[in-house]
Order: structure tokens, then C-alpha cells, then sequence
């Protein structure tokens, strides 16, 4: 199969011998999760900078600097987010469906795509918006442009009940399904997502050190589990869509 | 203690050898006690030796509870080999910062 | 696979070159991935500690060892208790494999109590975390404390399975025992890092 076929839909979910598997809308909607969290990346990481997050123990003036530095990529990236944010609920929904497959039914499907879908407001929006607001008059006062940076960086960083909820739903899930749409060990992955997003609680108290937002427990070791998590379930949602027969009925 | 291993059983772990295992952790745990920062009232200083003895009496628990209790003592290479590994690095890695 | 049929004296090792994994492949997954997680937040303990190492060492002195040594042994009980539970399981006896298990749970709460006191004590002792130790202190041991919470939770899953005539899997046993036992293990690497070295 040639590279470029492969970076296509039916090039992405496959049988074994290359052909396109599963139902076409599910292709559609698995390929375009890694997409889409890609370009998530490239603006949280590289646009907006909030990946890996500034410095909490910086002075109000550091802060000023901050936003004027990055003024345009942080504008650029935001409001690409602002626009792509509907992509967020897609991939939750996609998600939800293989839950749905899952013989626990669909209460716990539901309760996935609810946390996940309300976590979004903190855990993107505000901090887009916090950060929109600052860059667009900088010569606002000082006080107040800190103030938006502190919102922006623990919302974004601190909002972790809603997800917390979706990852333990999303868990027991996976433990108790009887098809075994997803692997088991991937319940034990999403149960390590709720330890790390407990303990970036801390950061709310402290803004230095390691359990601080930017700190090497509360920040550098969640990302990396956060890491392993999400590239575990680009894999197991590819193989999901590639081994659901593509006249399983539909459900309601 | 009635010895509920099955003849034919693969593992080879009896009732007594947990018993066994059980004493050793606890008897080392009791000198721990002893050992800790906190047993003394006076100000204590810090000791490589005391350090040191207390880490390998950890890895020596960490070992048992693994070998014995987790059964890696009869599970496939890789598991030994792999927790083996793990512990001496990670341990070794505790004493080496500890000693910068 | 070197399986070995052996008239079994009580105390004995007899070498087996390749064995069997006790329990489900997928728990030894999280087992060993969250050895790893709590591995990385040893060594930032050690490296943070290793900054300022008197007022670590200070404040290790108001650490209550009593309790810390108590929970210790209370939790290895708990770990003997799950272990004999699974033989029980493999010889069939599966009333005693579940006496085993509640009380292996029971020393289970018993340390979440004993926990429980000594955070309230050390709080209302003015150790909170505004102390750098202490901060590691309680997410460290709040962590575990976690696992411990989950671990009766898997241990109410092993007892459950072991009620229904229908399942009795011996694996299933094993898999929550392999959970039990990292619990127990993990805290012992805790408690000799946190309480006992200086």
C-alpha cells in the first residue's frame, strides 16, 4: 500500500491484507481522532505555549512579557482551537460508540462522553479565552493580565474532575466487557490517568516546586502517563474499528 | 497450619513458606522501628551507614514479598530477571542521589 | 514450558527454568507500569530531598513511627492472608480462600484507619503541606492510600467470585492477589524511603 493511501481513511483502518475494514462512517471517525489530536498538539504546544506551561513563580512583569512575546502564536493558536473545538466532541464520540459495543451497555457510555464533554469548558475554553483576553489590549493593566494568566494556566491544568469521572466510567467499562472491544490492560492505563490527574490537585497550593503546575509530578510525569494513554487508545480504536464486521446492526 | 498444597501443583509455594516469609518481613521491620529518624528525641544526624543498611533491608523486603508472595519465583525469566532489575536500579538510583 | 511434578517436602525451591504467571497478563501490566509511575516519584522525592536534606530530616523526626511500623506489619499480614487465600483457591477449599480474603480486607481498613488518625494527627500538629517534606509526605502516602481503597475493592471482586459456584476461577484470585501484593510492596519501599532512612 503506498504511503499516501495509508494517511487516508481507508487506508488507515485495514484488515490484514490491506483492505479497508469495518463500517465507513467508524473509518472515517478513527482516522480523523489522531488528526485531530495532532493539531491539538501543534497548538498547545507549539502556538499557544501552554504545553509545557510557563512558570507559576514568575513576577507580574514576567507575566506582561509572556503574553506580549507570544502574543500572535498564542492568538493563532487559540482561535484555530476556538474553531476546531467541535472536533473534541467528535472524538468523545467515538469513543463513546466502541463503549457502546461494549457489553456493559450504554450508561457508561454516556457518562464518558458527559465528563469528557464538560471537562472541555475548563479545560480548554477558559484557558483559550483567558488567554485571547490578555493579548488583545496589552497595555491593559498589569495586575489584571497576571491574574488572566494564573486563570488560564490552573483551569487548564487543575481541571481534572470531569475527566477523572470519564476515565473511571471508561475503566470499569473496559473491565467488565464481555465482547472485549478493548484490550483490559487499557482499564488499568486510564486508572494510572486518574492517579496523576489526583495528584496535579496540588498544584493549586503551590506554585513552585514539583507539585506545582509545571512541576516534575503534578506536570512532567501526568504528561508522560497522559502520553502513553492517548497513543494506546489511537491503537486500540484503530483496531477496533478494524475488527467490527461492517454489517454488525446498528445500535439505537 | 495444614499444608494446602496440592501435590501436583506447578508452584511449589506451602503454607509454610509463607509463614516463614512473614516472619522474616516482620522481623526486619521491627529493627526498622529502631532505626527511624523519628525513634530518637535528641536531634539526629544523618548517617550513610544507617541509610544504607536500611536500604538493603528494604530491598531485602521488597524481594521477599515478591519472590514469595507474588510467586515471581516461579514465574517466566523475563518477570525475574525484569523485577530484579527494577528494584536494584531503582534502590541503587535512591543511594546514588542520596549520596550526591 | 519446564513444568515440574514434585512430591513436595514443606520447605523447598525446587528450580523451575521457566514458569507460569500467577494470574491475568493484563494486571501484571498495571502492576509493573505502576511500579514504574511510583519509581519516578521516588527518585524526585530522593532529588528534592537531596537539596535540602537537614530540614527533610527534621521533619522526619515528626513522622509517628509507632503507627508507621504498625501499618507496616499490618499490611504484610493482609499480604500473607491473600497469599494463603490462593492456595486455598487452587486446593478447592473455597470457604477458607474467602475467610482468608475478608481478612486480608480487614487488615485493609484497618491501615486506611490507622492512616487516617495519623494525618489528623500530624495536620492538627501544624505539619502540613507548607513543609516540602511533608508535601511529599502526604501525596506519596495519599496515593497509596488510593491503591489501598482499590485494592478492597478488587479483594470485594475476588470474594464475590469465589462465592459464585458457577466461576471460582483460581486465575481471578490470582490477579487480584497480584494487586494486594504490589500494594503491600509498594508501601515497604515507602516506608523505608519516608520513615526510616536518614
Amino acid at each position: 500500500m503506498s504511503p499516501v493511501r495509508a494517511l487516508t481513511p481507508d487506508g488507515y483502518v485495514t484488515t490484514a491484507d490491506g483492505r479497508p475494514a469495518g463500517k465507513p462512517d467508524v473509518r472515517i471517525m478513527t482516522w480523523f481522532f489522531p488528526l485531530w489530536y495532532g493539531l491539538f498538539g501543534i497548538i498547545i504546544c507549539l502556538l499557544a505555549r501552554v504545553t509545557p506551561p510557563p512558570r507559576p513563580d514568575v513576577s507580574t512583569a514576567d507575566k506582561v512579557a509572556f503574553f506580549s512575546q507570544n502574543g500572535l502564536t498564542i492568538q493563532l493558536g487559540f482561535v484555530v482551537l476556538l474553531v476546531l473545538l467541535g472536533g473534541a466532541a467528535m472524538t468523545n464520540g467515538l469513543v463513546a460508540y466502541q463503549m457502546k459495543r461494549m457489553s456493559t451497555g450504554s450508561v457508561l457510555a454516556y457518562g464518558y462522553l458527559a465528563g469528557m464533554s464538560v471537562g472541555a469548558l475548563p479545560g480548554f475554553l477558559l484557558v483559550g479565552v483567558c488567554f485571547l483576553t490578555a493579548t488583545l489590549r496589552p497595555d491593559r493593566d498589569p495586575e489584571l493580565i497576571g491574574l488572566l494568566y494564573d486563570l488560564g494556566m490552573l483551569s487548564y491544568n487543575a481541571s481534572l474532575g470531569c475527566f477523572t469521572a470519564a476515565y473511571l466510567v471508561l475503566a470499569i467499562a473496559v473491565l467488565y466487557d464481555r465482547n472485549n472491544i478493548f484490550p483490559k490492560w487499557f482499564a488499568y492505563i486510564s486508572v494510572w490517568q486518574i492517579v496523576t490527574e489526583v495528584i496535579a490537585s496540588q498544584m493549586v497550593v503551590f506554585y513552585s516546586g514539583p507539585f506545582a503546575w509545571n512541576g516534575s509530578i503534578s506536570f512532567w510525569v501526568a504528561v508522560v502517563v497522559f502520553s502513553v494513554w492517548l497513543g494506546a487508545l489511537i491503537v486500540i480504536l484503530r483496531n477496533a474499528a478494524a475488527a467490527e464486521p461492517a454489517d454488525e446492526p446498528d445500535m439505537d | 497450619m495444614a499444608a494446602t498444597t496440592g501435590t501436583t501443583e506447578k508452584t511449589e509455594t506451602t503454607a509454610r513458606t509463607l509463614g516463614w516469609a512473614w516472619v522474616v518481613l516482620v522481623v526486619i521491620t521491627v529493627a526498622s522501628w529502631r532505626l527511624a529518624p523519628a525513634h530518637f528525641t535528641d536531634t539526629v544526624v544523618a548517617s550513610t551507614g544507617v541509610t544504607a543498611l536500611v536500604l538493603v533491608l528494604t530491598y531485602i523486603k521488597a524481594r521477599v514479598i515478591l519472590r514469595y508472595f507474588m510467586e515471581v519465583r516461579s514465574s517466566p525469566r523475563w518477570l525475574r530477571i525484569g523485577t530484579e532489575v527494577w528494584l536494584i536500579v531503582l534502590l541503587g538510583a535512591v543511594f546514588g542521589i542520596y549520596l550526591a | 514450558m519446564g513444568k515440574v511434578t514434585v512430591q513436595q517436602p514443606d520447605t523447598e525451591t525446587v528450580a523451575v527454568p521457566d514458569g507460569r504467571l500467577p494470574g491475568d497478563v493484563h494486571m501484571w501490566v498495571m502492576v509493573l507500569g505502576d511500579l514504574i509511575v511510583f519509581s519516578s516519584y521516588f527518585l524526585i522525592y530522593l532529588i528534592y530531598r537531596s537539596m535540602d536534606p537537614e530540614s527533610f530530616l527534621r521533619a522526619q523526626q515528626h513522622l509517628d513511627i509507632n503507627i508507621g511500623s504498625i501499618n507496616t506489619v499490618v499490611l504484610l499480614t493482609s499480604s500473607l492472608f491473600v497469599a494463603r487465600s490462593v492456595l486455598s483457591a487452587r486446593a478447592g477449599a473455597h470457604r477458607q480462600a474467602i475467610g482468608f480474603v475478608y481478612a486480608a480486607g480487614g487488615c485493609g481498613v484497618l491501615f486506611m484507619v490507622l492512616k487516617g488518625y495519623e494525618w489528623a494527627a500530624k495536620i492538627s500538629a501544624g505539619h502540613t503541606n507548607s513543609d516540602m517534606f511533608f508535601s511529599f509526605y502526604y501525596v506519596i502516602t495519599g496515593v497509596h492510600l488510593v491503591h489501598v481503597l482499590i485494592g478492597l475493592i478488587v479483594l470485594g471482586v475476588v470474594v464475590r467470585e469465589l462465592q459464585n459456584p458457577g466461576r471460582r476461577r483460581t486465575w481471578m484470585v490470582e490477579t487480584g492477589a497480584t494487586y494486594w501484593h504490589m500494594v503491600d510492596l509498594l508501601w515497604v519501599i515507602i516506608f523505608g524511603l519516608l520513615y526510616v532512612m536518614r
